[in-house]
């Protein structure tokens, strides 16, 4: 089988567009983030219903307006948040698998629930990997996010086996407040007060959030010093001088300073990254088991 | 300093060593490092280095439990440190060093001598973090240690050299950055074309060479190419 690309235009493409696969891991010995899809639990899903590699590329969206036309025809999914779909302005009632012919037009309009929603294609898109990753990061990629007017490639003879049974995506395992996380390496230095307040008490999810790290409204009052730096992942909770929490993201920096109270569940993280600015979340503590 | 293993998650934990950061602790970091990645290179997903410790993701819970049970009993045999010394040129001027004129002045040094005690250390790179291409360097001058910005800056330009808190280090590209900035270098730091994207390994040292403005304006890739034998 010859492999045929096709093209997608992004006729609109709204800001914080980028195209994201499970990241790369190599790259942390160089300072590199590990990047990837915020929420890789309705990414691995979208890919899953194509029958796509768990790691094919895909679009992720943080906001409405994107408008893509496909030259070739091509089968794509959506996940993650729920939002108005239409082709070629046709509404469109479930669109976990859409089938595209030559020259439709996908938009996507109004989020009704949840903050991200990846676009995934048979095949995944084509881009050019970089220490095992397609996932677009500045001095990583060229571009480093996608842009009105940039054209996408993909595979475009793919065997076409449209699922008869359509499957439904349901946002259930999102919408709860109860976020479960590790106590953090940092943990046993905070205060039984400042534990408390992270346990019992409701935050809200900052308007400076993005995919470096998204940062909680409330305060914890912190008194501990900046420790040695040492290394941080996706999931990791910060807690800065300010008393400012940080839950860093794909795109953190592979090390960091401030205390690390916390460590999300894998889980924890996709849901985390369908929480909209002004949601409220809680913390629950899991027991890590201990060694030996 | 025989560490002890933090877990985290079950896929992720950490070798511990509670010290201050120094060349004999990133030996036996070295010497932890090349044991795992040669022993255990089919079930670790990802080994990450800090200044005190040295961070395992695991392919699964029970690969992690099988290192901890072997952990305890590890004696490991320390190797010296790499010899090699990278000589690094920087503008130390009040054009390029943004904030050298008010950080000499709260530490109650001229400009002249901050220069001195910048310039005077060998430092040894320990890891790279926060942006692709930046060094973790140990070996500040005490005298040179400042808290942070309160408010960092919203673009620190590409090859801003820097202090803050106990570390001093170069901004490899644009970013926001909470250091105060002494002085520029011309080279560059990562470069996704080049295999590895840096050009120092950690364990080695660097050393800072103060160029002029003139030298600094006018600087081209065969002088980088001098620099960096």
């Amino acid at each position: 089988m010859s492999l045929n690309l096709g093209k997608a235009q992004l006729l609109r493409c709204p800001l914080g567009t980028s195209l994201q696969d499970e990241g790369r891991v190599l790259g942390a010995n160089y300072g590199i983030p590990r990047s990837g899809a915020m929420d890789l639990h309705a990414y691995h899903w979208a890919n899953h219903l194509l029958q796509n590699s768990n790691d094919a590329v895909a679009l992720e969206m943080v906001q409405p307006g994107l408008k893509i036309k496909f030259e070739e025809p091509c089968l794509v999914s959506l996940a993650g948040a729920v939002a108005v779909v239409s082709v070629n302005q046709s509404p469109i009632s479930n669109p976990s698998i859409i089938a595209m012919g030559s020259d439709d037009i996908l938009e996507i309009g109004k989020f009704h629930n949840g903050a991200r929603l990846y676009l995934c294609i048979e095949g995944g898109f084509q881009v050019e990997k970089y220490l095992g990753s397609g996932s677009d990061f500045v001095s990583i990629t060229t571009p480093s996010k996608r842009s009105t007017g940039d054209t996408l490639y993909y595979l475009s003879n793919q065997t076409k086996t449209v699922l008869q049974a359509k499957p439904k995506w349901t946002t259930d395992w999102f919408e709860p407040e109860v976020i479960r996380t590790y106590p953090g390496p940092d943990w046993e230095l905070l205060s039984p007060t400042q534990q408390s307040q992270l346990l019992n008490q409701a935050f809200h999810i900052s308007n400076l959030s993005n995919r470096m790290g998204i940062q909680l409204d409330e305060l914890v009052v912190n008194e501990l010093e900046d420790l040695p730096t040492n290394p941080v992942f996706p999931g990791t909770v910060q807690l800065t001088p300010s008393g400012k929490m940080i839950i860093l993201m794909r795109d953190a920096g592979v090390t960091g300073g401030y205390p690390r109270i916390l460590h999300l569940s894998e889980d924890g993280q996709s849901q985390l990254a369908q929480k909209k600015v002004g949601d409220p979340i809680r913390f629950q503590l899991m027991e890590t088991i201990t060694a030996g | 300093m025989k560490p002890t293993y933090q877990l985290i998650s079950p896929t992720l934990g950490e070798l511990v060593w509670n010290a201050d950061p120094t060349d004999e602790l990133l030996s036996i970091q070295f010497a932890y490092l090349t044991y795992i990645q040669t022993n255990f290179s089919t079930t670790l997903l990802e080994v990450r280095q800090g200044f005190t410790r040295l961070s395992l993701v695991w392919n699964n819970s029970s690969s992690q439990q099988e290192f901890i049970q072997l952990s305890g009993t590890l004696n490991l045999i320390t190797e010296p440190l790499p010899e090699k010394i990278w000589q690094v040129p920087v503008c130390y001027s009040f054009e390029f060093g943004q904030d050298l004129e008010s950080f000499a002045r709260s530490k109650s040094l001229s400009p002249e001598e901050v220069i001195q005690l910048h310039i005077q250390p060998r430092y040894r790179i320990h890891f790279f973090g926060f942006l692709p291409g930046f060094f973790y360097l140990n070996g500040l001058s005490p005298k040179l240690h400042f808290p942070r910005k309160s408010i960092p800056s919203l673009a620190v330009p590409p090859g801003s050299v820097a202090i803050g808190g106990k570390q001093t280090g170069i901004y490899p590209q644009q970013s926001p950055g909470g250091w105060h900035i002494i002085g520029r270098s011309p080279i560059p730091f990562f470069d996704r074309k080049q295999d590895p994207p840096v050009w120092a390994k950690p364990g080695e040292q660097i050393q800072f060479i103060p160029i002029n403005p003139t030298q600094l304006e006018n600087w081209s890739d065969e002088d980088t190419k001098t620099f960096l034998q």
